[in-house]
């Protein structure tokens, strides 16, 4: 079960109730390595006398995320063009520029209107008087997997959640309270627990306290925390990452059937 | 502020944080245009809300080699 906590577009943190580290792991992996993203993975250069090299040019130019539909191409490997590149599974970025100026992300025109930078004003690099910048990209879907280029986030992390139990032999020494880093614990009449999603389970309070009167465990929950880098929206891509899960699941168990079989 | 590099020239500014990969390059303008209008660093990089601190260092620490580089402009090819 999932409870979000806080959510737009870009951002999300949520509860992952009642499961277990393989599958939170296993999750967390696919949104990183296996969640397809369009990038720019091959730039020509017919002019090009700025102070960059091609190199870092292209370099550049494949950091900046471009807003991908998942539905509207294929895999190079995968498409019916046999990975020699088509309008189905590749998209062609323009440029053709002088100086002096500096180049942004914007500058660059998209064979196909959809298909653009999520970021318009990211400074690729600067033109001096008398350069000149002429440069086809192509940009093709990918997985993290192959590159971190094609990763659809940045952050992505998940905690476990720690369950905090004051005993009844608790002699409200204030100890816990002073020790803790987090300043989640609390004398009221009794010892309260404040945020509990802000414990790092330092276990700091459990080391202090003398009658061992607090106790932290691990609990089956995880608080995941991702963040897009505007590739894809998160929802999409926690959709996209289970699908892929589901797929591998599949496979697994046509082998195991497999092996059944035949020994 | 002495000692932070805070005008350097944005078209080599990285445009990914090194350790988190977060996209950060199309902040560096307007970081450099708070710091202009009196902003102390930390405030800039808090109104432009750059939370971690392997982001924020990014900002902190860019020096521009842009005049490194046209020392061997056409050295090469």
């Amino acid at each position: 079960m999932i409870e979000v906590i806080e959510e737009n577009e870009r951002y999300i943190k949520f509860l992952l109730k009642n499961s277990f580290p393989a599958f939170a792991n296993s999750w967390r992996r696919a949104m990183k390595s296996l969640v397809p993203t369009m990038v720019i993975d091959y730039v020509d250069f017919y002019v090009n006398n700025s102070f960059f090299y091609d190199e870092v040019i292209a370099h550049r130019l494949a950091l900046i995320p471009i807003k991908t539909d998942l539905n509207r191409y294929n895999f190079q490997e995968k498409c019916s063009c046999k990975g020699v590149g088509c309008p189905s599974c590749q998209v062609i970025f323009r440029l053709n520029v002088e100086g002096p100026k500096v180049v942004y992300s914007g500058d660059l025109v998209s064979e196909d209107p959809e298909v653009h930078f999520v970021y318009k004003d990211v400074p690729v690099l600067e033109l001096f008087k008398g350069q000149q910048l002429m440069i086809e990209a192509v940009a093709r879907l990918g997985i993290g997997k192959e590159h971190a280029k094609f990763q659809p986030v940045s952050v992505c992390f998940y905690k476990i959640v720690p369950k905090i139990t004051v005993l009844e032999n608790c002699n409200l020494c204030g100890a816990c309270v002073n020790e803790c880093s987090k300043k989640i614990l609390r004398i009221d009449k009794k010892l309260e627990v404040l945020n509990i999603l802000d414990c790092s389970l330092c276990k700091e309070c459990v080391k202090v306290c003398e009658n061992k009167a607090i106790k932290v465990e691990e609990t089956n929950d995880f608080l995941f925390t991702i963040e897009s880098t505007g590739a894809l929206p998160v929802r999409t891509i926690m959709k996209k990452a289970l699908e892929v899960l589901i797929e591998k699941a599949k496979e697994m168990n046509k082998i195991l059937e497999e092996v059944h079989q035949t020994s | 502020m002495s000692g932070i590099p805070f005008d350097e020239n944005s078209s080599d500014f990285p445009i990914r944080c090194f350790s988190c990969g977060a996209v950060i390059a199309h902040f560096y303008e307007k970081y450099k245009d708070l710091i202009k209008k009196g902003r102390t660093p930390k405030q800039a990089l808090d109104e432009l809300g750059i939370k971690r601190y392997c982001c924020r260092r990014m900002f902190l620490t860019h020096k521009s080699i842009i005049k490194e580089l046209i020392r061997f402009h056409g050295a090469v090819g």
